[in-house]
């Protein structure tokens, strides 16, 4: 089936998104970018230029650059907005024969939904090139004051650009849909989206399965662009203050500095403190001058204070003008780049008092929205087949009481896992097998399910058994595992009832529990693996001096007995530190005996010359180890 | 043994056939063929997501060096204007000790594969390549050609990662 497109046709950038089984995913356009700018050109050689191509010669083709169109679609000509728009363009406008808006690009008059289907022409091609696949219908969102004649103008975009228009969808309204709202019912819903050049608020209500727009409001010249361009003009001043040069008037210095202050801004939503470093910005009669200056998150908020205000009081009347108080307002998202500065998440957390959504991309999540929308429409998220997931992880008591996990948690189910352990003393004959549930590092914490054993292991020296054991958990949350040894073949078998047990309440209990002992566990734990590998150590070296025989001298042999005794007295211990550096000391010595053996004897068959502490880690009585 | 088993089960099927009734079998293989169905296509969107995954890793990857590639560009720059500073001095040693750090700089990133976007004056502008910034008087060259390079441009892996910003004639 063909899939539908979810485009945000943004007024100065635009984004689009498809459904996809795992969820909406955003598309790249051909030159590798999220957004495409919403700009058409013709070019001085009569070239139609869409996008990041149409933004690079806007400068010196101004007449012919056609940018934020989506101001003018749908409207009159004698619309106040458009009276006021008309004076800041560098290109023409007049008014058509049905009294909307013309724009002249070349020797030709085009109407804004031409203009607007070119760029939704691009994002079409470009998504069938994502997708290899054709692409005939989409959803295009708009803001949610749009009257009917600017839908119907933008769905005639799209239908000019190949596009069959399944839904024009309010942009509050997408926005909400990415972060699930119109699930909820009966809440009222606060959506501040603040783009680069507009800032508009929604009041939505959710009831039963409906997205009412109660209140709109905003401000058609607010956005991000203005924050830049705070910056640029506190940092030119700053500058003729201490040089006495104005760079505002080269334009390299200042599109050097512009490049700086946008990363300057986005560097401040992380970071308190940046420095702007351009060298060699201006020069003068006594030589190149640089420009190094500081600007600290509170100079930044301080310099877009008075933006910031002013949308938290356009939002408030949005939100009386609705209808409601702020403490009516159930849910709060935030839409569009410039949210991400803490200021202005700060600012509407206060404004109401809890916590804004803004896990989503903010310059994507209108597009996602789209796209999921067009997943309810195309009906192909097709929920027949719930597949759940193990809540807890699940795993077994390993040598030193450590729990080690086979399934880890959040898994989806059905799901099978083996790993291969093996025994931790010489001629071990039975295994135990503790089956275990839980997020805590030491067995001891966790929840016991189960525990068998499996006898009749051949005797061998440690480390050479191999057992495998398999969790394997059925769709109905059945956990069955099994152990098996490899040589004999002998199996062992248990099944337990996993998941069904535990309440979500202990669950999210015993997570907790895990959560606060995280750093003291990750800690227990260690200290028992080096514990492990300091035995295992000591046993390979006893091991490699009884093979060794007479064919070391005993000086060398004298030396290994000593650190074998070093790290003895150690390894029982609760000082990390003090078992490592033993143990790296025994590993040095170790080492000298399998170099003499090398240089005594090349046709040497002893295969103990070399050892690795880190590997065949084995067990005590209770437990098994990873082998591989 | 194993065809043992495999008739031991045809048996067992076809005793099951007897007991249910005909309506009740079609509902059975309607169910069989919905779920082989639904099988085949988990699988099928597993292995194709595995495909795409080893695809977005090779993707998230460059992108990653793009990024850092891209905060590198800054001090290329200043190493240029620095040269420009420097063209004038009378100190050789210093020349030649910033032209060869820009040297450096350039060899380290190619082994990236950054590539400066090669442009002259009197070039065809082309907008894949090159932003224009303004216009300046050119009497040498038809109006709209390149008529100065103000800061370079660079591709990785052939894609813009930065357009060269350009003057035109005017």
């Amino acid at each position: 089936m063909a899939k539908i497109l979810g485009i945000d046709l943004g007024t100065t950038n635009s984004a689009m998104a498809i459904m996809e089984a795992s969820g909406a995913r955003v598309l790249e356009n051909t030159e590798g970018n999220r957004t495409t700018p919403s700009i058409v050109a013709l070019s001085k050689s009569g070239e139609r230029l869409v996008g990041l191509v149409a933004k690079r010669q806007a400068v010196t083709n101004p007449h012919n650059t056609i940018s934020s169109v989506k101001r003018f679609i749908g409207r009159k000509f004698t619309d106040e907005e458009v009276q006021h728009d008309k004076k800041v363009l560098s290109y023409e406008i007049k008014e058509a024969a049905n009294n909307g808006v013309e724009v002249k690009m070349g020797d030709k008059q085009y109407k804004p939904e031409e203009i607007s289907a070119m760029v939704l022409a691009k994002m079409k091609a470009d998504a069938e090139a994502q997708l290899g696949e054709k692409i005939e219908e989409a959803i295009i969102t708009v803001p949610a004051y749009f009257d009917d004649s600017q839908r119907q103008a933008t769905k005639n975009a799209g239908e000019i650009a190949g596009l069959k228009v399944k839904r024009i969808l309010n942009e509050p309204t997408a926005a909400a849909l990415a972060y699930g709202l119109n699930k909820k019912t009966n809440e009222q819903i606060v959506v501040y989206d603040f783009g680069g050049g507009t800032f508009d608020v929604s009041v939505l209500e959710v009831g039963d399965d409906t997205v009412e727009v109660k209140s709109t409001g905003g401000d058609t010249h607010l956005g991000g662009d203005d924050f830049d361009k705070a910056i640029i003009d506190y940092l030119v001043s700053e500058y003729k203050k201490q040089e006495g040069t104005d760079i505002s008037k080269d334009p390299l210095a200042l599109q050097r500095l512009r490049e700086a202050a946008e990363k300057a801004k986005h560097e401040l939503s992380t970071a308190m403190e940046t420095e702007i470093n351009l060298p060699y910005i201006s020069s003068d009669a006594s030589g190149p001058k640089h420009f190094l200056m500081k600007l600290t998150r509170a100079k930044l908020e301080e310099l877009v204070g008075d933006y910031i205000d002013k949308s938290i009081k356009l939002t408030l009347q949005a939100v009386k003008d609705a209808g409601f108080k702020p403490e009516d307002i159930d849910e709060v998202v935030l839409v569009g780049g410039q949210t991400r500065m803490p200021a202005i998440q700060a600012a509407v957390k206060k404004a109401f008092g809890k916590e804004p959504h803004k896990g989503i991309n903010p310059d994507e999540v209108v597009a996602v929205g789209a796209a999921i929308q067009a997943g309810i429409i195309q009906g192909d998220v097709k929920d027949v087949l719930l597949l759940d997931v193990t809540p807890l992880s699940l795993g077994i008591e390993t040598l030193g009481g450590v729990f080690t996990r086979l399934i880890e948690k959040n898994t989806t189910i059905p799901t099978a896992k083996s790993q291969v352990f093996s025994t931790a003393a010489d001629s071990q004959t039975t295994v135990e097998i503790h089956v275990l549930q839980g997020e805590r590092e030491m067995a001891a914490d966790n929840k016991t399910l189960a525990k068998f054993i499996l006898d009749g292991v051949p005797p061998a020296p440690r480390g050479v058994p191999q057992v495998e054991v398999t969790f394997d958990i059925d769709a109905n949350g059945i956990l069955n595992v099994s152990a098996k040894e490899k040589a004999s073949g002998k199996t062992q078998s248990v099944r337990v009832e996993a998941s069904s047990s535990l309440s979500k309440e202990e669950v999210e209990k015993l997570k907790n529990e895990a959560k606060a002992h995280e750093a003291e566990d990750k800690k227990k734990r260690e200290l028992v693996e080096l514990k492990n590998t300091a035995e295992s150590t000591v046993y390979m070296a006893e091991k490699s001096l009884k093979d060794a025989g007479d064919k070391v001298p005993e000086d060398i042999k004298k030396a290994v007995t000593e650190k074998v005794e070093a790290v003895k007295a150690v390894k029982d211990g609760a000082d990390p530190e003090a078992i490592k550096k033993s143990l790296g000391e025994l590993s040095q010595e170790l080492q000298k005996i399998g170099q003499y053996m090398y240089s005594q004897n090349d046709k040497s068959q002893s295969s103990n010359d070399q050892s690795n502490p880190n590997e065949g880690k084995p067990e005590s009585e209770n437990g098994e180890k990873n082998k591989n | 043994m194993e065809e043992k088993t495999k008739d031991e089960k045809l048996k067992k099927e076809e005793e099951v056939v007897e007991e249910v009734g005909g309506g009740e079998l079609e509902k059975v293989q309607k169910e069989r063929d919905e779920y082989l169905e639904g099988w085949k296509r988990a699988k099928a969107d597993f292995l194709n997501y595995q495909k795409d995954e080893r695809k977005r890793l090779a993707e998230a990857a460059n992108y990653s060096r793009e990024a850092v590639l891209a905060d590198l560009l800054a001090v290329l720059d200043s190493v240029e204007m620095a040269l420009a500073a420097v063209a004038s001095s009378k100190d050789d040693a210093m020349k030649k000790g910033v032209e060869m750090i820009q040297l450096q700089l350039l060899d380290a990133l190619k082994r990236h594969n950054l590539e400066k976007i090669k442009v002259s004056t009197g070039d065809n502008f082309d907008p894949n390549f090159h932003e224009s910034i303004g216009e300046q008087e050119d009497k040498s060259m038809e109006p709209g050609k390149i008529s100065a390079v103000v800061s370079s441009g660079y591709t990785i892996n052939g894609k813009v990662v930065r357009p060269t910003r350009v003057k035109l004639a005017k």
